[in-house]
């Protein structure tokens, strides 16, 4: 659905590049995360995979269309959330997605069902400007959703949105991939990039450090350990132990046959600690 | 493409109603034309002041009374001291079996010619109804001032239409939904056409109901129309470049105001300069547009004039255009 290959871009045209050498591949129904820190590239990325930014050197295709001559037919198969919400202020929420569904040529969703379905239902009437950050985040998102499209970009898309609402919003990401949607989602949260990616990219200073599972990752990063916490003598006592040596599992049996357990903890180990280990920065 | 500019069209049209500043700027030329018919004469109207004594002469005076704003005084010397004030007021006295037309000497020669004419009329017994008459136009079929007025009122739309564009565009890099259209099938160049088409369809509209409201619709609309698009075209790339460079909507407006300058400086300029002077004022596209008003709004100019001062205008703006529009792609592309 997404071919890169040799991506350089360069805002001051010259060699101090804000993406270097970028190259990917996302296949039809995959969820694709591209991660890293503020100013890493990922948006930049994202800007030349949507035309919003043009495109310098090397090889794009997006969605089968070549990012290089680029036709706007190309914009009826693929859906595009911000970071920073823009809709209409002085329109009202259904009057913002009336709007854009007639600048499409292909078969579109009902406004009011969106409306609904990112949890604005009642406030289809009222004017945007009334709204606040996290409701105008929504219905962005909503309205990227208005033409079906077959490949999605999300920039941080639950950024500023409460649990609830966040947690909503990732079950539609996820409702939405299940369908056949492949998703490019652009985020500096490892959690929901966690949840709901197939494959993750980590980009710092405009490189790509590495591509693959969550899961293959945490294999590969995480510690194999467990820590205990139980009651000897009266007194807390906590323990980390390895869950692969001998001498680290006779002791861990002896703890379980001995105490009083209070917590126990596999140590798995996070996305946003591996991106460090890897990358050796950090993600704000 | 044409649905999408009728989309895009909508919208804005939509939007401007919500919005003060667009209805003020599309309702301003409606009043303007309004104030123009409040201020200034219609050409059935008389154009010239007569004082007399009164009851020096009866039926003189209801003669006068007939064709012209009469005032009457109560002798001859306030008659003369009347006469001497700012304004074109002329005197007629008796002197004699006839009479003395009293002047400042700055009224217009027109206006003194009529009183003249009046008067023969009356000596030699002319009534009204007895004659068959005609009237033959001779060249001018609308009042000077109205004419300058109408003149201006047409510049003001296009800039007007200008500042349109420039409102809408503020709006969309507010709330910086230029970057959301460019997802769509939507192509830059239907979204610039779009966007003009407001401040077009603005021009062209104002400048009809304009030209009506004025009293003026007897004219050739057909030779305005090249005129009025024109001057828009250029009030659109104006509109553009202002709306891309401001941030917010007073910012716009304040820019868009300047234009005024070069406008009411080729007007002035036009009217009061000699014409050795005028070379300075080749550079304005407001003075061949003004111009080109007056030839038309005077019905006194042919299609091959016209052309050359709209031609001049074209290429004017072509010069504005090549040095705007790659400011103008790259500034939407950077929204």
């Amino acid at each position: 659905m997404i071919h890169v290959s040799g991506l350089y871009h360069s805002y001051s045209q010259d060699d101090r590049y804000a993406v270097k050498d970028v190259s990917f591949d996302v296949p039809k129904g995959e969820v694709f995360g591209f991660l890293g820190p503020s100013g890493a590239g990922k948006s930049t990325t994202q800007g030349i995979l949507t035309g919003l930014l043009k495109l310098q050197q090397g090889d794009v295709t997006v969605a089968g269309y070549p990012v290089k001559s680029m036709k706007n037919e190309m914009f009826n198969r693929i859906g595009v959330s911000f970071e920073q919400s823009n809709v209409y202020s002085k329109l009202t929420a259904r009057e913002n997605l009336a709007f854009y569904r007639q600048l499409f040529d292909v078969p579109t969703r009902d406004p009011l069902e969106l409306i609904r379905q990112v949890g604005l239902g009642g406030k289809e009437n009222l004017k945007v400007g009334t709204f606040s950050k996290g409701m105008k985040h929504r219905l962005t998102f909503a309205r990227s959703m208005i033409n079906n499209p077959e490949l999605w970009f999300l920039d941080e898309p639950t950024t500023g949105l409460d649990p609830a609402i966040a947690a909503n919003i990732k079950d539609i990401i996820k409702a939405q991939n299940e369908k056949g949607t492949t998703v490019f989602l652009t985020t500096h949260n490892m959690f929901i990039a966690d949840e709901l990616c197939h494959r993750v990219a980590f980009i710092v200073d405009g490189e790509i450090k590495l591509i693959d599972s969550p899961k293959n990752l945490k294999l590969q990063y995480g510690e194999k350990v467990v820590t205990v916490e139980y009651l000897a003598d009266g007194r807390p006592q906590t323990e980390t132990l390895s869950t692969v040596q001998a001498e680290d599992k006779a002791r861990l049996q002896a703890i379980l046959g001995t105490y009083e357990i209070m917590t126990m903890h596999t140590k798995e180990a996070t996305l946003e600690e591996i991106f460090i280990t890897v990358t050796g920065r950090g993600l704000t | 493409m044409f649905k999408r500019l009728w989309t895009i069209f909508a919208r804005d049209i939509k939007v401007g109603t919500r919005d003060f500043i667009t209805l003020f700027v599309l309702i301003f030329p409606l009043v303007f034309a309004f104030g123009i018919n409040l201020i200034t004469p219609g050409i059935n109207d008389t154009t010239v002041n007569v004082a007399m004594v009164a009851g020096e002469d009866p039926d003189r005076e209801a003669y006068f009374d007939r064709f012209a704003h009469l005032t009457l005084l109560p002798d001859r010397q306030a008659v003369a001291d009347r006469v001497l004030q700012r304004d074109s007021l002329i005197g007629v006295v008796r002197d004699g079996s006839g009479m003395l037309v009293l002047a400042q000497g700055n009224e217009p020669d027109e206006a003194v010619e009529l009183v003249k004419l009046i008067a023969v009329l009356y000596d030699s017994g002319a009534q009204t109804g007895s004659e068959q008459t005609e009237l033959v136009s001779l060249g001018r079929t609308i009042p000077p001032l109205k004419q300058i007025m109408v003149n201006a009122l047409l510049l003001f739309v296009s800039v007007l239409a200008g500042m349109l564009i420039a409102l809408n565009i503020i709006e969309e890099k507010t709330d910086k939904t230029i970057s959301a259209i460019h997802v769509t099938p939507v192509s830059r160049l239907t979204f610039i056409l779009g966007k003009s088409l407001t401040g077009a369809v603005f021009a062209v509209l104002m400048s009809v109901i304009g030209l009506f409201v004025t009293g003026c619709g007897q004219i050739n609309l057909l030779q305005m129309l090249p005129v009025i698009l024109a001057m828009t075209l250029l009030s659109i790339m104006i509109g553009f470049i202002q709306g891309i460079n401001g941030d917010d909507v007073m910012e716009a407006a304040g820019s868009v105001k300047l234009m005024f300058l070069p406008l009411a400086g080729s007007i002035i300029g036009y009217e009061l300069l000699a014409e050795k002077w005028h070379p300075f004022l080749y550079w304005s596209p407001f003075y061949w547009a003004y111009r080109a008003n007056e030839m038309i709004l005077s019905q006194n100019g042919s299609w091959a004039q016209l052309l050359l001062f709209v031609g001049i205008n074209a290429l004017l703006g072509a010069g504005v255009f090549a040095v705007l529009a790659p400011r103008i792609q790259k500034g939407l592309q950077a929204q």
